[in-house]
């Protein structure tokens, strides 16, 4: 199923993933699972109100509940703990526990430490609150009016960060077109929801002012010192311990919010103390509910179908803090102008704070909104000017022989074959059969519909940029680097540590294929650690589509290493040059000889048997290797070039063939046909799940998912009852296949795959539901398409014919 | 999200539960399969003082023949009934109905006693019991007493029970050999609660028109609903669309009050109620046809 032929003896290969037997059969240990001596259990009171002063807390008979040990209201808490770490230059505090005021319904107000999470949660029921309601924002459009009640008393408005991206001549490239696409365009607010919410363990220890914790953090070696900071301890004092993660999704980067709030318990008990959400806390709280935009967009076109210039207006609905401040609106400037030649572009970004759960990363970072944004506008262009979909994405493609490719933000595009990968995806769909169908069906009164999307896929993350928000010199810029060690012990045995930690993807699998691939041994002979952060390595862990990529670099370098000793080694002991030495099936051998040494022979030399090592060399195999970024730049000091972030570059089309039933707006799956291009494929069972796992959190989006809130600021999804993730009934059989396009800047030219499928099913899957109702003239401009609203727009488009 | 304390009874006879609820009617709450009250008491919806327990009442778990129909006991779990071939047999309707509880693991636990007690409107077991005119056996330290299913449910998850009664056995009258039936729900996800759902039984004459017809919705009104106009207007009729879609009007015409939410607007629901009315009675008549 790939195109090039595989040169590599373990890179590529189809083996059974590592972390399965573990995770399937119970044994791994997650955050949920940590006991220890004297452990207490933390719950939260949660806001009933989205936005109210709190007059007065009266905890007295909550502290008398036997087995209550500890009852802290947020102003309490300020003692032991600071404001919560903040990604943001705007002056957004936020506190674990809120203090003097509520900002969004659901936000912790008391935490409570007691011997149950069961007596935990009786005291929770005896706390009084005065509270002195204050009118809720919840609507962005009047959130943003001059006289709008603010969220934040300090902040000016409630628009806290404003400011239009211009790259090129757009007003000269939109006076030049023949045809402006204009959409105003709706996407939903989503959120991570992860099978495992977010906890931590954390256990501190007054007489040496140290903190152990576990926690469910994937980014411990990043930001775990900001952490510490929080908690007002020194942060090399602090040890956060790598664990088994039940998914992230974006979600569980950094949940500074439950350590905090189990470390300031625990800091006021003595006792260790565990806080883990539960649903409801979850999908209240959790600071991972994505994008919530309105788009004014438009693509300027000329009468051939050529795209000049693209100008998007969002206004994005941040909710109450500002975390990440506008990250998800950067992230999709590293690809957002698709695979397609567009001059030049306007991003206008207002992000706006109002009365909700605030707004995290989540699969696609944004980066997923701009692909359906930019989707729609190729579907309208399609439509309005009669080019086949197929056609116009071909005249308008980055053609093969163009990269690498700067694109008008300033990031560049590594390698790609887009004509190639739609190739691929038609020679699989069989799309005269499906057209023949979609004809025979309407005459039946069936509404069969053919999606396409050809997107982008950016992966391998380089925090430059959180620099582009302001101006002016950007100084202080982090490479987002990954370590690994390596260690080949006296009987030849290699061990792999990592410093991120498994977050749900597959981290082992990959580390020991290169492994297997570096030094010639089976994958499955590895052995593959976690490290906290007492020992670790820079390492910025699991996010934006980076652990493959950054793993297999991070690896290779510290082979690298380790085999020039090896080398070494062997040449004294064979007698051979250093340079006539190479490692293949285990051995370093004599390149054009039979003579060679295994592993073990090395191991035991260079551990126990110092007097065969030459001279000058220390006993000990091992090599630490940490990869930086494979390539990024800074960006301008005004913005007008952001420099390169995001340039490892994926590409994916995807075919979905749906029925819309038009009586009651129910949407099925009759095929699924996704091609995804992410270079080189280390595994491609590992990858064929991240797809699919995107890929159903894409349809998640498309046709289910919504965080709904009331007027009054309630949130109406705070169950899986109502917050509709789609299940294995819902997600068809997707057929996927592989094309390799390798990047010229990485170990054997991978790309990270891991949020493709998300990325660019809502795009498919909305112009397969568009294509069904073309007969009817349905135009879709929102997410997701329930089932009342398809009914309502048949309806409406039925009453518009006569 | 763990329940406040209460005081825990597991009886092993029906004679043990109704004396635990008549000494205790104020404070006590009947567990069966705990699909609904075990996630109210977690999110602290439901504080009873007391449950009593009725698992272990083995006497209570049973489908039998009854009268050309079925008595199921209350204690049947819906998983047991799904299966169960004297059902298939006699009441189709019912096992295609179980089938559309919840999902497989709920109905492994949940029970038609807990169904019809609990009485939440969205359930399907109180509609299509409803339509086959159902009545339940419930047991007190009296005696016992026989409600009809339309005597039964009162409105939004309240019923004829009280709280000193025991519901034991559900009585479903069988159908005429000849009749048709068929269960149709929309939900966002396979098995959601519906946004709507409708059960339909056809009986024909020799001549083919239709003698009796019976309908039961759920999910559309505060309790299943039965819709008598709607039936009233099919009898006679020749089964086809200017039928159906005669009784789909009457039937949206006479629902009171259909819920709103977040999945589904009051309007949706009429409009659901009248698309599936119309699939439900189109079905039941293709199989009471093919019973003629």
């Amino acid at each position: 199923m790939t195109t090039t032929t595989n040169s590599h003896t373990w890179i590529g290969k189809d083996i059974k993933r590592r972390e399965d037997p573990d995770l399937l059969t119970g044994r791994a240990e997650y955050t949920g699972d940590v006991k220890l001596p004297g452990m207490l259990h933390a719950a939260v009171l949660r806001s009933p109100y989205a936005h109210a002063r709190i007059v007065r807390i009266d905890t007295s008979a909550a502290k008398k509940v036997p087995g209550v040990h500890a009852v802290l209201t947020g102003r309490e808490a300020t003692v032991v703990l600071d404001p919560l770490p903040a990604f943001c230059a705007e002056p957004v505090v936020e506190h674990a526990i809120a203090v003097d005021k509520v900002r969004y319904a659901g936000e912790a107000v008391v935490a409570v430490a007691a011997e149950s999470r069961y007596i935990a949660e009786d005291a929770l029921e005896l706390v009084q609150i005065e509270w002195e309601p204050l009118p809720p924002v919840i609507d962005v459009l009047e959130a943003m009016k001059p006289d709008a009640p603010k969220v934040h008393e300090n902040l000016p408005s409630n628009v806290v960060y404003e400011h239009v991206f211009i790259f090129g001549d757009v007003d000269g490239d939109f006076a030049r077109a023949d045809h402006i696409m204009k959409r105003r365009l709706r996407w939903p607010r989503a959120t991570a929801a992860p099978m495992e919410p977010a906890g931590a363990v954390c256990k501190y220890d007054p007489p040496s002012g140290r903190m152990e914790v576990w926690s469910t953090t994937n980014m411990l070696n990043y930001v775990g010192w900001l952490i510490a900071g929080s908690l007002k301890l020194a942060p090399h004092m602090v040890n956060f311990y790598p664990m088994y993660t039940g998914g992230s999704f974006g979600s569980k980067h950094v949940t500074s919010k439950v350590i905090a709030i189990a470390g300031a318990l625990s800091k006021v008990t003595g006792h260790p103390v565990k806080f883990m959400e539960d649903r409801i806390d979850n999908l209240a709280a959790n600071d991972a509910q994505a994008a919530d935009r309105i788009y004014d967009a438009e693509l300027a076109v000329t009468k051939e179908g050529k795209f000049l210039s693209l100008r998007l207006h969002a206004i994005d609905d941040y909710g109450a803090y500002f975390v990440f401040a506008i990250t998800g609106n950067t992230n999709m400037m590293s690809q957002i102008s698709g695979p397609y030649t567009i001059g030049s572009l306007e991003n206008g970004i207002k992000a706006v704070l109002t009365n909700k759960n605030q707004q995290g990363v989540f699969r696609g970072a944004g980066s997923d909104v701009g692909n359906w944004v930019l989707e729609r506008l190729v579907d309208a262009t399609s439509d309005e000017l009669g080019i086949d979909g197929i056609e116009l994405r071909r005249r308008n493609f980055i053609q093969p022989n163009q990269f690498p490719y700067k694109m008008p933000t300033g990031n560049v595009y590594d390698s790609g074959n887009y004509p190639g990968v739609l190739d691929m995806a038609l020679q699989h769909a069989n799309l005269d059969y499906w057209r023949q169908e979609q004809v025979r069906a309407r005459k039946l009164g069936r509404y069969i519909g053919i999606g396409l999307a050809t997107c982008q896929q950016r992966s391998t993350y380089s925090a430059t940029e959180f620099w582009f928000h302001n101006p002016g010199p950007a100084t202080g810029l982090t490479t987002t680097a990954e370590s690994v060690r390596i260690g080949i012990g006296p009987t030849g045995g290699i061990t792999v540590t990592m410093f991120s930690p498994f977050w749900g993807n597959s981290p082992e699998t990959v580390v020991s294929q290169v492994v297997g691939e570096e030094f010639g041994v089976d994958p499955t002979t590895v052995s593959v650690a976690y490290e906290g952060t007492s020992q670790g390595l820079p390492s910025a862990g699991p996010g934006g589509s980076r652990m493959t990529v950054m793993l297999s670099g991070a690896v290779q370098g510290a082979a690298a290493k380790v085999k020039e000793k090896m080398y070494k080694i062997a040449a004294h002991l064979l007698e051979a040059s250093l340079d006539d030495m190479e490692v293949r099936e285990g051995r370093v051998w004599v390149k054009g000889t039979d003579r060679s040494l295994s592993l073990t022979d090395i191991g035991m030399k260079a551990y126990w048997n110092k007097f065969d090592l030459p001279a000058d060399m220390e006993s000990g195999l091992e090599g630490s290797f940490t990869y930086d970024h494979p390539y990024t730049t800074a960006p301008s000091e005004d913005r007008k070039d952001l420099g390169v972030f995001y340039p490892i570059m994926g590409h994916a089309a995807h075919i979905p063939i749906v029925e819309v039933d038009i009586k009651t707006g129910q949407v099925k799956f009759l095929k699924y046909l996704a091609v995804h291009d992410v270079g080189t494929v280390v595994n491609p069972r590992s990858l064929q799940g991240q797809i699919r796992g995107g890929i159903a959190q894409g349809i998640g989006v498309a046709l289910y998912e919504e965080v709904r809130y009331s007027p009054e600021g309630q949130n109406l999804t705070t169950t899986m009852n109502d917050y509709l993730v789609p299940t294995v009934a819902e997600v068809p059989h997707i057929e996927i296949y592989h094309h390799v396009t390798p990047s010229p800047f990485t170990a054997y030219g991978v790309k990270g795959g891991g949020e493709g499928g998300r990325m660019v099913a809502p795009p498919a899957v909305t112009r397969a539901v568009e294509d069904a109702l073309k007969p009817l003239g349905v135009k879709i401009d929102e997410l997701p398409m329930t089932p009342e609203k398809i009914v309502k727009w048949v309806t409406q488009a039925q009453a518009k014919t006569p | 999200m763990k329940p406040p304390k209460f005081r825990y009874f597991a009886p092993r006879s029906v004679e043990e539960a109704v004396a635990l609820l008549v000494e205790h009617a104020d404070e006590a709450r009947v567990l069966a399969g705990g699909q609904s009250l075990v996630p109210l008491m977690n999110m602290r919806l439901a504080h009873p003082d007391m449950l009593v327990d009725i698992n272990g009442i083995s006497e209570l778990a049973y489908v039998r023949p009854w009268d050309g129909g079925l008595a199921l006991g209350a204690m049947t779990r819906d998983a047991t009934l799904e299966r169960d071939t004297t059902a298939a047999a006699r009441l189709p309707l019912l096992v295609e109905a179980a089938h559309c509880v919840g999902h497989p693991a709920i109905r492994n636990r949940s029970t038609v006693g807990g169904s019809i007690a609990h009485a939440d409107p969205a359930a399907e077991l109180p509609a299509v019991l409803l339509a086959l005119n159902a009545a339940f056996e419930v047991r007190s330290r009296s005696g016992s007493r026989t409600i009809s299913a339309q005597d039964f449910f009162k409105g939004y998850l309240s019923t004829d029970l009280k709280a000193s009664e025991l519901l034991t056995e559900l009585r479903v009258p069988g159908l005429p050999s000849k009749a048709g039936s068929a269960f149709v729900e929309f939900s966002r996800r396979e098995g959601d609660y519906a946004l709507a759902g409708v059960a339909a039984v056809i009986t024909l004459d020799e001549d083919g028109t239709i003698a009796d017809a019976r309908l039961g919705l759920c999910s559309v009104g505060p309790a299943p609903v039965r819709p008598q106009a709607a039936e009233a207007l099919l009898r006679g009729q020749h089964p086809g669309d200017e039928a159906w879609d005669a009784a789909a009007t009457a039937v949206i015409t006479g629902l009171d009050n259909p819920p709103s939410d977040i999945h589904g607007s009051a309007d949706y629901r009429r409009h659901l109620a009248s698309v599936l009315t119309k699939e439900a009675l189109a079905s039941a008549a293709e199989r009471a046809e093919r019973n003629r």
